[in-house]
């Protein structure tokens, strides 16, 4: 039998499927599952002023390299290589090593993703007042956070899920 | 609300939150941005946080109705302990101002703050039941390592009494904090008294 891949991208990375047990739990809570997707549609909107997608896609593939979450990170990857993003570029997020990114503005803007993911008490006034100093407006600050926080809630689900589904199938 | 509790940097305390840079003044935002404070929260247009967060109006109101929906839905885990897997996720990452809220939101919904005191006093030994030391636990867990949660850590919880629609919630609710302190500790700071 084949099936068509979910449009809801947590489903679709956890691999649940309407004839799991946990799929069913998930979508008791569907006003959730449809805020989450629409989270993410809205962060990721080619459309959406500011931020270049291409930078938005290398924000949350170094944020979900540095949790760590393997199967999110794949997936952000994923989308940069279609997205025809210079491998190089790919690579050296995937590394973290942000030390090889020499544009500024993007060097600013991940490294404020790093402190945020790694250690968020640490990401201070000046962490913030940062970003404006290298060229980015108010709403591309809001975006970038919200950005990075909506990441790491979705790492979360993604992880919580899985472990659910492994414990359905070991049964 | 009863007693105040500060311990270790973090407080039940109503406290303020100003935000760094600039916010929405109510006399240039758009009807889309009035619209989407009034769905956000009951104090959205005089709080800076809302404010500066409806710079992006259609991403804020997205995070609302999840967030709203997580919290506050009806069913599922009692939102008691919603509120105390809140907590420990605002007391490991240290976001003091999400910690105060949710704190005396569990204690307006148990009726009680000894397991408030025990996560802030030292949230890997908190819990006053073994079904609250799991929830803790298993908030811990998820918040600093995500990938470290396997199917031992879902049994844990079933083991102490928890269905799956309640761990989905709980799931919820820590995911839902990883992102709020995100935001509450990198855009600005409490303001005490």
């Amino acid at each position: 039998m084949t099936t068509h891949p979910s449009s809801d991208t947590i489903d679709r990375l956890v691999g649940l499927t309407p004839e799991l047990g946990t799929f069913a739990v998930r979508h008791r809570r569907d006003k959730v599952v449809a805020a989450t997707q629409k989270s993410e549609e809205g962060l990721f909107d080619p459309a959406l002023r500011g931020l270049t997608l291409a930078e938005r896609l290398l924000v949350a593939l170094l944020a979900c390299t540095l949790t760590p979450s393997a199967l999110c990170a794949a997936e952000y990857r994923q989308r940069l290589v279609d997205l025809n993003v210079e491998q190089k570029l790919i690579d050296h997020i995937s590394s973290g090593a942000l030390e090889q990114i020499t544009d500024s503005r993007l060097r600013a803007i991940l490294t404020f993703t790093h402190t945020l993911i790694t250690d968020p008490v640490r990401a201070d006034q000046a962490a913030l007042k940062a970003l404006p100093q290298a060229g980015l407006s108010t709403p591309e600050v809001v975006t970038l956070a919200q950005l990075i926080a909506f990441v790491s809630y979705q790492v979360r689900v993604v992880a919580g899920l899985r472990a659910m589904k492994l414990l359905e199938q070991q049964a | 609300m009863s007693e105040l509790i500060e311990i270790k940097g973090f407080t039940n305390a109503t406290l303020g939150w100003k935000a760094w840079l600039d916010v929405v003044s109510l006399d240039s935002a758009t009807p889309e941005q009035i619209a989407v404070l009034e769905e956000s929260h009951p104090k959205a247009k005089v709080s800076d946080y809302y404010l500066f967060l409806v710079h992006q109006p259609e991403v804020l109101k997205q995070r609302s109705v999840a967030f709203n929906a997580i919290m506050y839905a009806p069913g599922g885990m009692p939102r008691a302990e919603r509120e105390l897997g809140a907590t420990v996720v605002s007391r490991i990452n240290g976001c003091v101002y999400c910690a105060s809220v949710h704190a005396q939101r569990f204690e307006q919904l148990a009726k009680r703050t000894d397991a408030i005191i025990e996560v802030f006093n030292d949230p890997n030994t908190a819990g006053t039941s073994a079904r609250e030391r799991a929830i803790v636990q298993f908030s811990i867990d998820l918040t600093k390592n995500p990938d470290s949660v396997s199917p031992a850590s879902i049994q844990a919880l079933k083991n102490v009494g928890l269905t799956e629609p309640e761990i989905l919630d709980l799931m919820h609710s820590v995911a839902i904090f990883a992102w709020a302190n995100r935001l509450m500790l990198n855009l600005g700071e409490p303001v005490f008294g």
